[in-house]
């Protein structure tokens, strides 16, 4: 049994449709990765699937249970964590408060605990530890995006939604940040990467789905993926793969 | 020596009524920042614990401790019923229906209190039997002095928790991004919930604290909630510190503006003070302080 499932899912945003009939699945253990141009209904699968937007037709199961009417709060318990697109910090929170915060999901956890998974967290992303007192609006764009994993993170989730983690990154960040994926998954979370760097999302993933203006059209491995003629040329920039 | 201790004396009574308003701002800005929507029913907060006050104390004569208490009580409880019936079956809309959801009530709670109380204002009794003290010439009246304590004692606590506790983070994590905090697993409607209860309890508890200092009338709520208005913006719109020191100040430049020129246009100077500030700063003394980052 998949960890994930979506059964023909369609979603609206009143009435344009950004989604229409998307099944795809994500198995325990499995780094997945979602392909596809601007506007192709990235960010909206992954919000149909922690419960912001409901969808208008399908179903999407998680540990084989429907989740689609159950709204973000009760999904993020089930413990389903969504790094959102735009990271989406809380600005007049601290660095640290923030992540606290990510493990609002779980009951009953001693705050001590929770500033120990902190520090944590701090090992992971060294460089925002310096920044720990510090508001979260006076970040840079790449230490939000770190901060917003590690919130992500203090979820302990069974499955990860990551929204373009390596958007507007320096290139060498991106390196640790996909290692830290890598790492995490070790770990033996599970992991739905929407990226724009397909290359980069391709060298960590075991599958992948390329979205189309809210249809999947591609589906398979990292090696088909690479080697899909179509695949290539709009995503992986050409020929030289 | 006898003009310093007067002015001493007016500045003490302008603290004990900017403590009311600072009171009744919190609770402005509290809402504020949770929903984004100004309560045009803040005042009657504090009209309806003073009536609960009424009703506890003199009405079924219970000891005065215990009809304190009940009256705060019955305010949080009202909190609940106001987040459920003037802004939960709006949260989804614009500001303006909710704001204009929020005067309906304000005229609903007026007639209803009008109704059962009658429109004959009320003596309260004061917190302390004993009238008051004399420090060095001036006189602190002992309503005046419980007004200042138990205003520093909220003002103290709020921030403690606020600042302290998880789960006044969640709070304002809350009040700053609402699906985020969806997303965490923050019941964002329980939190809404409890921002009106301990709104409303705030503005209780100051309608409780004035009522034996202004009377207890159906319109109490109306003037103490334009002040505390006038307190938020000269603060900062939304800044809860602004809010407290607003307040305060409103109350200060109003006492002694009525002492050293006129008394019967006592509600003018704070609204003087207000017109000025739009004119010199209209971002407020906290105003700006968080600027949010795109
Ligand atoms: N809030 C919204 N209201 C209306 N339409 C929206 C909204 N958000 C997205 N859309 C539309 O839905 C479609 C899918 O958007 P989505 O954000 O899922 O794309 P995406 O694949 O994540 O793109 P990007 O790579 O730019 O983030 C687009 O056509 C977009 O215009
Ligand atoms: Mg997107």
């Amino acid at each position: 049994m998949a960890l994930l499932e979506l059964r023909g899912i369609s979603s609206h945003y009143g009435n344009v449709q950004a989604l229409k009939g998307v099944s795809l699945h994500v198995n325990e253990g499995e780094l997945v990765t979602l392909l596809g141009a601007n506007g192709a209904g990235k960010s909206t699968t992954l919000k149909t699937i922690s419960g912001l937007i409901v969808p208008t037709e399908g179903e999407v199961l998680f540990e084989g249970k429907p989740i689609h009417r159950a709204g973000p709060e009760a999904i993020a318990r089930l413990g389903i964590s969504h790094v959102p697109e735009g990271r989406r910090i809380f600005p007049g929170l601290t660095v640290r408060e923030n992540i606290l915060l990510g493990a609002s999901n779980r009951k009953g956890v001693p705050r001590k605990q929770l500033e120990k998974e902190a520090d944590e967290k701090f090992e992971i992303f060294p460089e925002i530890r310096r920044f720990e007192n510090a508001l979260g609006w006076t970040l840079s764009g790449g230490q939000q995006q770190m901060l917003a994993v590690a919130r992500g993170l203090m979820a302990e989730p069974k499955l990860l939604l990551l929204d373009e983690p390596s958007l507007g990154l320096a290139p060498l960040i991106v390196q640790n940040l996909f290692a830290t994926i890598r790492d995490i998954r070790k770990r033996g979370v599970t992991i739905l990467l929407v990226e724009q760097n397909a290359n980069m999302a391709l060298s960590v993933a075991d599958r992948g789905y390329v979205l189309e203006t809210g249809t999947l059209t591609v589906e398979g491995t990292p090696k088909e993926l690479l080697g899909n003629e179509q695949v290539r040329a709009a995503y992986l920039g050409g020929h030289h793969g | 020596m006898q003009i310093l201790f007067d002015n001493l004396q007016v500045l003490f009574q302008g603290l004990a009524l900017g403590s009311i308003y600072s009171l009744v701002a919190l609770g402005f800005v509290l809402i504020i920042r949770a929903t984004n929507v100004v309560n045009f029913a803040q005042g009657d907060f504090a009209m309806l614990g003073a009536y609960a006050m009424v009703m506890f104390f003199t009405g079924l004569e219970w000891p005065y401790w215990l009809a304190f208490i009940a009256s705060l009580v019955a305010m949080a409880i009202f909190g609940v019923i106001f987040n459920y019936g003037v802004y939960y079956p709006l949260r989804h809309r614009s500001f303006l229906p909710v704001i204009i959801s929020t005067l309906g009530a304000s005229i609903f709670l007026q007639n209803t209190v009008l109704a059962i109380f009658g429109p004959q204002p009320r003596p309260m009794d004061k917190v302390l039997a004993a009238d008051g003290i004399t420090v060095g010439g001036v006189f602190l009246d002992s309503q005046y002095l419980v007004i200042l304590a138990v205003t520093m004692a909220m003002v103290l606590f709020t921030y403690v928790f606020f600042e302290h506790t998880l789960l006044g983070k969640k709070l304002q994590a809350t009040s700053q991004d609402k699906d985020m905090a969806r997303l965490l697993g923050i019941p964002v409607a329980l939190m809404i919930s409890i921002t009106f209860i301990y709104s409303a309890v705030l503005g209780g508890l100051a309608g409780v604290l004035v009522g034996p200092i202004l009377f207890v009338s159906i319109g109490m709520g109306s003037i103490i909630a334009l002040k505390a208005f006038a307190a938020t913006i000269i603060g900062g719109f939304g800044d809860v510190t602004g809010a407290i020191v607003g307040g305060l100040l409103l109350g200060v430049i109003e006492s002694l503006a009525a002492y050293h020129i006129s008394v019967p246009y006592k509600d003018a100077y704070a609204f003087l003070a207000l017109f000025i500030f739009l004119l010199i700063r209209p971002s407020g003394i906290f105003g700006e302080k968080v600027s949010e980052k795109a």
